[in-house]
């Protein structure tokens, strides 16, 4: 944290806030009036190129508070921007006209919360749809009652998406929830006049399980459970997020052993979802032969992941304070023998990918991305990182001893699809390399310790495979969860897909869907 | 394409010997805990520790409703008498509503895949179907992207209130005859997202299921021996031998 | 003298009908209009009937002009064709137009039928001057009233008078073009009598020759739409009333191009395929811009008008393909295409004057024609959808309707080439015969578009609004047309022979031996044909129906010369029998027989999964014609103007404007400039007129009696 910025705060914002510094986690605490809250954020966003990460919105016993968390690029920390209202009150100031990347994050406190932002210019059917659930229901205050809100079900019967095309013969094209072979259950509006798509609307959270909601109240170690099983490709990932949101809150230490197995865990994750993504990417363009040597790799490491952890999915490996299981170095040896094979082969599939002109034609200049378009969206991921946007939370605010290992971070100028797809290989690459690294140094000792719960609140992050995740959670003092909320990857990518879609013909879709290796489960919740 | 061509062919067969024969490779299958005799010490212990209310103790056996083991692990990690596991992977299981069902196809059959609000997993694991090492089309089984087409239903998740109407509408466009499989944990019981006030507790509250397949996820393997299970070309399994009577009276 | 007693009930009738308007009231203009207006279509029927059968001529000369020679009234075979197909489009014309003054369509009724009538009248003179000035007279009568109809009707105010002026004054241009070439030829006849000028054309220059060709052409088919003069048209269509544009593309129309083949065909045969060329190339160019135009279009008028626009390009491409014949010496070939252009005439008046019926109810119910907004009609308008559904299968061209026939004939008339010597020559015949097939192919994408954005799928607009099944004023007339659509499809074999005698005289020789051979007939009567290719059709079963059916048979053949001994045959009586069989065989053998024990459950359309399905997320017509556009655009290059608005911040879009310019090439090369030239000689004769009526109708008529004065002079030399 550079010491300016505490300083910078005090000149600029006297009078408006109030700014406490705490240096253990180099976090930055900002407490904000309503009325100087957006500029504040833009100016944070904007003039000092914070990242805005995620929005949490707690429901204290007499007042809201809104947390507003931004963080900076590699050596300057944390700064949370709060602001509260009586509980009487339900309105703040929009920061959308700043901050474009909490656009999202702001319609779910409406949904969530019934709180309004003045200034947002598009708030309601987002989680709750207007066609499925009546107004008034604010399924994340504490006194919702879900019994009345099931009881007096009354969608809107006359809804209309809210098209912005004007031009004559322009019409709603709608795909899904149901919409192709194997897929996720997700909605588009796509406004077109018959070849290109010249707006594109996703409608999501037709998959939302509510997984904020049922964690409160329950202890942490029973929570981990949804955080590893809400978006299970990336499991580890979330379920590592968790963990660390708890241990933070707790002060707890974790052995180094399970530092380090949780690291190799993580890229050995990261590893098999860029498999499969390189194997959806391929499909897309129905090149059926690299399709299916990509399909041998994801299979391959999703055996490795289940030979090694008993899952396949790495489920019940992790718990708060550690690892529920040791792994022996031996094991884990083997399971990189055989990851380093697969790369091997993937990098031969790469090699004769970047010479297939056919797969090419179809992956370039598509879906295209602007570097701008990507840091004012807040994208995150390869998805950002092939436009140019190399943020990376392993190199910018390690975590699990990430600092400790030498790793690139890859990124691209273009912006299309191929890029994505490069970005993808190259990840791979860093994965095993960081893989090998905490092989060959891989320390002894348990891998679990036991600590006291206490109450207190903390983030939790890491770089999952598809981007930065957040986890915020507040435990009482018996360790049980009172308010957690996620902000995945997907949340932050689905909402500038957009971008990448509009002004390209219908049949590029697909292939630029799978580029952007979107996931509706982890976006859902 | 010959490039390609030669690669398809340098890469060789890696197709599963299943369903001919076993399945024998490594990470195949997470496993399921299996009913079996504990001291009472040891399966009171069990039953504290697991979150979903799996084990039950009937007669002093510790039975097991599959329907509801999420993987989490804790029966077999970190306890002093771990619950018996067993790593088979043909969990294909007629459901209570329907039993004694009769072979509905004789020929090829179309799938059409359902997410009713699933993790991602069990999708995953049913796109793995298509990847060379299970390739059920050399089974004559098809993924259908229309309902119009499909023969058989194969739902993954827990049934979302969002999706529910969508998951009738699907159910009712399937011309007859027709099988419904649910697969993984989430469609069978809820999973831990159960008690969710937006989903329901399984997609058995909203479709009538033919065949069960738990897990969470359940693997390829598995999903595939619903899916033979439904076609009528294997038998389905008891995986809760002589404890129907636990599942009737529930918990 | 039959046909003379017709030609007066005719004319008295149209008279006594519009005394009757003047003088009864308001609610009774309708009974009227229907009554004499039936009846003087009757007439007109029976007097083009009577000549055909009788196979006489009708030759009436009346009185003697001074200086201008004997004004004559006269019906050969070919009026007497026109004169039937008029009176059968009439009729139902009639009915609907008296339908519709009914419920609202004009304002002022008695006016309408006055002028009605009196336009009834005007045409049915045209086609039995026997005269140039009787023509030229009877003509220019045709033009004001369709001009004052168009005017006279006030459904919507704003740019009535203007499109009503614009057809008049390019009429008007037209007509002027016409009486040069004809006072041309009448200068080398020294008369206007048409077997006058008949008797002397082929004595005429190659100079004067081409400039009567080009002159009447040109002039002629300002009326009849042709390329580059045609863009008056859609605007004429969309300004007049619903009650009326029937009339306009179903009998007005017919009279350009029965003026150009009048003139090029009848008073002065070809004797230099090169004026049949550029008839077949203006033609064939006619049609693709024609039905370009319509598939892109969303107004279902202005569809409907380019869609004419189109068949008449078929119908010149056949005029063209016959003069070259003749002029190359081929009249047999000549005979089959001047059939097929007739044939294709007679066809278009009945369907396209059936879809006008429709979608003059279409307009009436939902108050649009914007094809974008329609949708679903045919849940409320089962009946009318079924008639217009009739007319878009005919103007498809799909067997077993009128149009497959005629269409056939016409690309099978391009085949003929190949006798051709000329390698120029069949060029030109290959691509106009590869440009007509084009066409042929955008019209069904065309008329697919139209029947399923209008009356398939879901309604888009005023879904509260209550809609009605059309009333028996509009089926009835609907159906009528239907009825003649699948007949003329179904008896092709009956059709050809009584057109045959018709064209026999422009092109030297009878088709209905060529293309109707007598299958029907005994042994003796097919000496014309080689006994083995009669022995392998009687095989086939050419000869069925031979015991309880009149005429020569049932098969359309079409067969080459010595050194091209292509055939071609075609029976759409067999073809539609044979459906009927195929289909309902299959019917039987799959839900009566195959599949009788299993119930069957209407299940609602797949939608995705989708809460409600909107009718705004179907398919619209812009969206639907967009490839074709996407096609046409590499070709056109229009500009788009994109216009994102944004609230808030520059992500936050609340609307994209998209407005297309098309500025197409055809457009700025050649139809802005005739429009300009054309605008500054209206807006000449505008102040002229100051904007009164009458005064410019008196200028019309002056500008023609001056021309004739013109030509007294010269003939009193
Ligand atoms: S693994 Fe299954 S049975 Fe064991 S504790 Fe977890 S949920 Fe219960």
């Amino acid at each position: 944290m550079e010491l300016g910025l505490k300083e910078q705060v005090k000149e600029r914002w006297a009078g408006h806030a109030k700014c406490r510094y705490d240096d253990r986690s180099d976090l930055c605490e900002i407490t904000c009036a309503r009325a100087s809250l957006a500029e504040l954020c833009g100016w944070l966003f904007i003039d000092k190129d914070f990242n805005f990460a995620n929005l949490i919105v707690e429901e204290m016993p007499a007042a809201w508070r809104l947390r507003y968390i931004f963080y900076g690029g590699a050596g300057s920390g944390w700064v949370h921007v709060l602001a509260s209202a009586l509980c009487s009150e339900e309105t703040f100031p929009s920061i959308v006209k700043f901050v474009h990347a909490a656009d999202w994050h702001e319609r779910e406190a409406e949904d969530m919360f019934g709180l309004t932002f003045e200034g947002h210019p598009r708030l309601g059917d987002f989680i709750l749809h207007d066609d499925a659930w009546q107004e008034n229901v604010d399924p994340m205050r504490h006194h919702f009652d879900p019994q009345m809100a099931i009881r007096y079900r009354k969608p809107a019967a006359d809804w209309r998406p809210r098209r912005i095309v004007q031009e004559s013969g322009a019409f709603v094209m709608p795909v899904g929830p149901k919409y192709s072979g194997v897929t996720e259950s997700v909605h588009f509006l796509l406004e077109t006049v018959g070849e290109d798509v010249i707006r594109f609307m996703p409608r999501l959270f037709y998959k939302w399980r509510a997984i904020e909601k049922i964690a409160e109240g329950k202890p942490a170690d029973e929570v981990l459970l949804l955080a590893e099983r809400f978006a299970a490709t990336t499991a580890f990932a979330h379920g590592l997020a968790f963990c660390q949101a708890v241990e933070t809150a707790c002060a707890a230490d974790i052995p180094p052993r399970a530092a380090g197995l949780r690291v190799f865990l993580a890229e050995l994750e990261r590893l098999r979802q860029h498999a499969g993504a390189i194997q959806e990417i391929c499909e897309s363009t129905a090149l059926a032969v690299a399709a299916s040597e990509a399909g041998i790799f994801e299979e391959d490491l999703l055996r490795i992941s289940g030979e090694l952890t008993g899952h396949r999915y790495l489920f019940g490996m992790l718990a708060p304070g550690g690892l529920l299981l040791d792994l022996p170095d031996n094991d884990c040896r083997q399971a990189l023998n055989k990851s380093q094979a697969v790369l091997k082969q993937l990098d031969n599939l790469e090699t004769e990918l970047r010479v297939s002109s056919s797969f090419l034609d179809r992956l370039e200049e598509v879906g295209y991305v602007q570097q701008q378009v990507a840091a004012a969206y807040g994208l995150l991921g390869p998805v950002a990182r092939a436009s140019a946007v190399a943020h990376d939370l392993r190199r910018e605010q390690p975590y699990s001893g990430y600092s400790q290992f030498r790793f690139e971070v890859p990124s691209e100028q273009e912006g299309d699809g191929y890029a994505r797809l490069r970005v993808l290989f190259s990840e791979c690459r860093q994965s095993v390399h960081i893989m090998e690294q905490t092989v060959a140094a891989m320390p002894g000792g348990g891998v679990l310790e036991s600590f006291k719960p206490r109450e207190g609140a903390a983030l939790g992050w890491v770089e999952a495979p598809r981007g930065a995740a957040f986890h915020w959670v507040r435990l009482d003092e018996r360790g049980f969860v009172t308010r957690y909320h996620v902000a995945p990857p997907s949340f932050a990518n689905w909402h500038g897909f957009h971008v990448a879609v509009e002004n390209f013909a219908f049949q590029d879709f697909p292939i630029m869907l799978a580029t952007f290796d979107l996931s509706v489960a982890e976006n859902d919740r | 394409m010959s490039p390609w061509v030669i690669k398809g062919i340098r890469t060789g067969i890696k197709t599963s010997a299943y369903p001919r024969n076993a399945e024998t490779a490594a990470g195949v299958t997470p496993g399921l805990p299996v009913s079996s005799q504990m001291d009472t010490g040891a399966a009171r212990a069990l039953v504290d520790i697991c979150p979903t209310q799996v084990f039950t103790i009937i007669n002093g056996r510790v039975n097991v409703d599959v329907d509801r083991c999420i993987h989490c692990y804790r029966c077999v990690r970190g306890v002093e008498q771990p619950a018996r596991w067993d790593s088979t992977y043909e969990w294909g299981v007629e459901s209570n509503q329907k039993k004694n069902l009769l072979p509905a196809f004789r020929k090829s059959i179309n799938i059409c895949v359902v997410d009713a609000g699933d993790c991602g997993s069990c999708l995953n694991e049913v796109r793995q179907l298509s990847s060379p090492y299970y390739n059920i089309h050399r089974l004559g089984f098809f993924i259908t992207p229309t309902p119009r087409h499909a023969d058989v239903l194969l739902v993954v998740g827990p049934g979302t209130d969002h999706m529910s109407l969508a998951l009738q509408k699907i159910y009712n466009a399937i011309p007859t005859p027709k099988r419904v499989v649910a697969a993984g944990v989430c469609a069978l019981s809820g999973g831990v997202f159960a008690e969710s006030f937006t989903c329901s507790e399984g997609v058995t509250d909203i479709l009538p299921v033919d065949v069960e397949v738990p897990g969470n996820p359940p693997p390829p393997l598995a999903i595939l021996h619903g899916l033979l299970v439904a076609a009528g070309r294997k038998p389905p399994v008891d995986l809760q031998p002589g404890s129907s009577q636990a599942n009737a009276t529930g918990e | 003298m039959m046909t003379q007693a017709f030609i007066i009930a005719f004319l008295s009738l149209c008279g006594a009908g519009a005394l009757l308007a003047v003088a009864m009231p308001r609610t009774r203009q309708g009974s009227i209009l229907a009554v004499t207006g039936c009846l003087a279509a009757i007439a007109l029927m029976l007097a083009g009937s009577s000549t055909l059968i009788s196979g006489e001529n009708f030759l009436q000369p009346l009185w003697e002009l001074p200086n201008l020679g004997r004004m004559t009234i006269g019906i050969d075979q070919l009026s007497a064709v026109f004169l039937l197909v008029t009176g059968l489009v009439l009729f139902p014309a009639s009915i609907f137009a008296s339908s519709h003054l009914e419920r609202g369509a004009i304002s002022n009724g008695s006016l309408f039928t006055v002028l009605l009538l009196a336009l009834y009248a005007a045409i049915g003179l045209v086609f039995i001057a026997g005269d140039a000035l009787s023509f030229l007279l009877a003509w220019e009568a045709m033009s004001i009233f369709s001009y004052l109809l168009i005017v006279a009707s006030r459904q919507q105010e704003d740019g009535k008078a203007n499109s009503g002026f614009l057809l008049l004054a390019m009429g008007e241009a037209g007509t002027l073009a016409a009486v040069l070439g004809f006072l041309l030829l009448a200068a080398g006849a020294g008369s206007l009598d048409f077997s006058a000028i008949q008797g002397t054309s082929p004595g005429l220059g190659s100079g004067l020759r081409w400039a009567v060709f080009l002159l009447t052409f040109f002039g002629f088919g300002v009326k009849a739409g042709l390329v580059p003069v045609n863009f008056w048209l859609p605007r004429a269509y969309t300004a007049a009333s619903r009650a009326f544009v029937p009339v306009l593309a179903g009998a007005t129309l017919n009279l350009g191009l029965y003026g150009i083949l009048r003139v090029n065909a009848g008073l002065m045969p070809a004797t230099d395929a090169a004026p049949g060329l550029v008839a077949l190339v203006i033609g064939t160019l006619t049609a693709l811009v024609g039905i370009l135009y319509a598939t892109t279009d969303n107004d279902l008028k202005v569809i409907l008008a380019h869609s004419s626009i189109e068949n008449v390009g078929i119908v010149v491409a056949g005029f063209g393909a016959g003069m070259v014949f003749v002029a190359t010496n081929h009249p047999i070939p000549a005979a089959i295409a001047f059939v097929a252009a007739l044939y294709h005439l007679i066809n278009h008046s009945f369907f396209k004057t059936l879809l006008f019926f429709g979608v003059g109810e279409v307009e009436k119910q939902t108050g649009t024609r914007d094809l974008n907004n329609l949708g679903g009609l045919i849940k409320w308008m089962p009946l009318a959808t079924l008639a217009f559904l009739v007319g878009t299968l005919s103007i498809s061209a799909l067997p077993p309707f009128n149009g497959f026939v005629s269409e056939w004939l016409t690309l099978q008339t391009m085949l003929r080439s190949t006798e051709l010597s000329s390698a120029a020559v069949k060029l030109v015949f290959a691509l106009a015969g590869a440009g007509l097939a084009l066409t042929a192919a955008l019209a069904v994408t065309c008329f697919v578009r139209v029947f399923a954005m209008g009356f398939l799928g879901m309604r888009r607009l005023n879904e509260n609004r209550q809609l009605l099944e059309a009333r028996a004023g509009t089926l009835a007339p609907m159906f009528i047309l239907a009825a003649l659509c699948l007949g003329f499809g179904l008896l092709p074999t009956y059709v050809i022979p009584t057109l045959s005698p018709a064209v026999a005289p422009l092109a030297g020789a009878s088709a209905s031996d060529a293309l109707v051979p007598p299958f029907f007939a005994s042994d003796p009567a097919h000496s014309a044909l080689p006994s083995t290719f009669v022995k392998d059709f009687h095989d086939l079963g050419a000869q069925i129906g031979q015991s309880f059916l009149p005429g020569r048979g049932l098969v359309v053949l079409h067969r080459g010369g010595e050194e091209n001994p292509v055939v071609f045959a075609m029976s759409t009586s067999y073809m539609a029998v044979a459906l009927i069989v195929l289909l309902g065989g299959t019917y039987v053998v799959i839900r009566l027989w195959l599949t009788r024990r299993r119930k069957l459950r209407q299940r609602k359309r797949w939608d995705g999964g989708i809460r409600r399905l909107l009718p705004e997320m179907t398919y619209t017509a812009t969206g639907f014609s967009n490839p074709v556009r996407v096609v046409f655009d590499a070709v056109f290059r229009p500009t788009t103007v994109e216009d994102t608005r944004e609230t808030v911040t520059r992500h936050f879009r609340t609307a994209i404007l998209r407005e297309q310019e098309r500025t197409h090439p055809v457009d700025k090369l050649v139809f802005h400039p005739v429009r300009a030239a054309l605008l500054r000689v209206a807006r000449a004769l505008a102040y002229l007129h100051q904007g009164r009526l009458n005064t410019y109708a008196t200028y019309a008529l002056a500008a023609l009696a001056a021309v004739l004065v013109m030509y007294l002079i010269q003939a009193s030399w």
